[in-house]
């Protein structure tokens, strides 16, 4: 019998993993199962480009439909794997199929959030993961429609920028005092806020959404925890995802904020990985457990997770990085944060054209920029060398970055 | 017709600096690897940013926006979110002044 590789997730992760099991010469079995009814694709233009209407489905094909075919892998797409029996080496599918594998990867991604407010089964009450949601989320998004947008982080800001440009009247109801404190804190939030309401979004701060109202069960308004009603055409919630783990709960692998893996994307049970925005997983720069929910990651850890199965893996070690355009504005990050205590600035926060570093104990933890990405990129390998570096230097526009890099490494 | 046209004097460009030229109204990147001139496709693929903004290591160019790779020499895409290849342009030193073949 061939080795069977099985992949349950047809997304980014999953289908960068079964080309590079390809790629790496594997000839056995491949399988790969995903609840979607579509080939993998990228998620990344759905809250933006796709979503305006300037990029098309084909555009975010992670391969060619013919590829899976062409390349022998078994595809089962829009089928929900259920469970796994790891004595046994089974995966169950819905449906009560089951398919024996000889290494298992999780690619299972995340699903959006729901919190329990009354009326989100109402018509008009969207939320976006998938292509099917951004569609109809589109299909809504005509000039002077009024939509009520649920949560400022990456995706509720980059949803309404993209209404916004669609000439859709929003209104964000946001329970932080600025958008995407949580990641990138008040001072950064504060510059996205400003390039929101210069774009005409109105944005309410330190408020929830109690209710969701209308009348012949479509939604009318929205009910904030302060008392607000905002009237509305439609409404798309944005309040981010969980890790799908519950496949592996029967299995003895750990599960803490999604599934835990090594370096290796090894989880605790043999013979299972996981990768993506689903894999809690250690990282060697920074010295502890990371869950990643960027394209960047699902990118790289998939073909990681795939090489691990193959028994030539390298330690997965990329430093997280991410975009967000919004508007005209381009912000990107790099590293991993989640305190610091000095935020070091190069450029100018008032003309949006800066670079800010995250920095603790004098070591730059992360950066974050708004229109100068090229010296983003340049920050990446400082903060993988986690050396302390010189906050005079990291201002001055004239140092180049690079040059940082290579003073920490000589210490 | 494919000709040359010169687009001003090669030691204007410093060794691993790159600029971007309107050349018959196309974007042209022009970068200096080590003294050796490439041009390519200044656009990038993916959404539209100026490559000439991004980095330029060896022959790699960075896009600035969203981290897509070129190689220089031949305007493939080495990493994406691009997937389309940049336009390669050939070039030539003729006395002081750099020319590439549009």
């Amino acid at each position: 019998m061939p080795e069977t590789l099985m992949i349950v997730g047809a997304n980014l992760t999953g289908g960068e993993a079964v080309a590079t099991l390809r790629q790496e010469g594997f000839d056995g079995r491949v399988v790969l199962i995903g609840a979607e009814p579509r080939a993998p694709y990228e998620r990344p233009p759905l809250s933006k480009e796709y979503l305006r209407g300037e990029s098309s489905f084909e555009q975010a094909l992670v391969r060619a439909p013919d590829y899976y075919y062409e390349n022998a892998i078994e595809t089962h797409f829009g089928v929900r794997a259920t469970r796994v029996y790891a004595a046994e080496k089974v995966v169950e599918l819905e449906g009560g199929e089951r398919v024996s594998y000889d290494k298992l990867l999780i690619a299972t991604g995340g699903r959006n959030r729901r919190f329990p407010i009354p009326g989100l089964d109402l018509q008009g009450v969207y939320d976006l993961r998938t292509v099917d949601d951004c569609d109809r989320i589109r299909a809504e998004s005509t000039p002077g429609r009024r939509a009520v947008v649920v949560g400022m982080g990456f995706i509720g800001s980059e949803v309404a920028a993209s209404l916004r440009q669609l000439g859709v009247d929003v209104v964000v109801v946001e329970r932080d005092p600025v958008p995407l404190r949580r990641v990138l804190g008040e001072e950064v939030g504060r510059v996205m806020e400003g390039i929101h309401r210069d774009h005409g979004a109105t944005l309410v701060f330190e408020d929830t959404v109690a209710a969701l109202e209308g009348e012949g069960g479509r939604v009318g308004r929205v009910r904030t925890g302060h008392g607000r009603l905002i009237e509305c055409d439609f409404v798309v919630m944005g309040l981010g995802i969980e890790p799908v783990t519950e496949l592996l709960a029967d299995t003895g692998a750990e599960i803490d904020n999604g599934i835990v893996v090594d370096e290796y994307c090894r989880t605790s049970v043999e013979g299972i990985y996981a990768a993506g925005d689903v894999a809690n997983h250690y990282h060697p720069v920074f010295g502890r457990r990371i869950r990643v929910e960027h394209w960047q990651n699902a990118l790289k850890q998939g073909p990681a997770a795939a090489r691990s199965m193959l028994g030539k893996g390298d330690r997965y070690e990329e430093i997280p990085w991410f975009w967000s355009d919004q508007y005209d504005a381009n912000l990107q990050y790099a590293g991993y944060h989640t305190e610091w205590d000095e935020l070091v600035v190069r450029g100018s926060m008032e003309e949006r054209n800066f670079v800010a570093f995250y920095r603790k104990g004098g070591r730059v933890l992360a950066a974050v920029a708004v229109n100068r990405g090229k010296e983003l990129r340049r920050s990446m390998r400082l903060i993988k060398a986690q050396r302390p570096v010189d906050a005079t230097k990291l201002q001055d526009p004239d140092v180049d970055l690079r040059t940082l890099v290579e003073a920490a490494d000589g210490r | 017709m494919a000709e040359f046209v010169a687009v001003g004097r090669a030691d204007d460009l410093r060794e691993g600096d790159m600029r971007a030229l309107d050349v018959k109204d196309t974007k042209i990147a022009v970068a200096n690897v080590g003294g050796t001139f490439y041009a390519f496709g200044d656009t990038c693929t993916h959404m539209e940013c100026s490559l000439a903004e991004g980095d330029l290591e060896e022959t790699t160019v960075t896009c600035p926006c969203h981290g897509s790779e070129f190689d220089v020499t031949s305007g493939e895409v080495l990493a994406r979110p691009a997937r389309e290849p940049v336009g390669s342009y050939e070039v030539r030193v003729v006395g002081e002044n750099l020319e590439i073949k549009i």
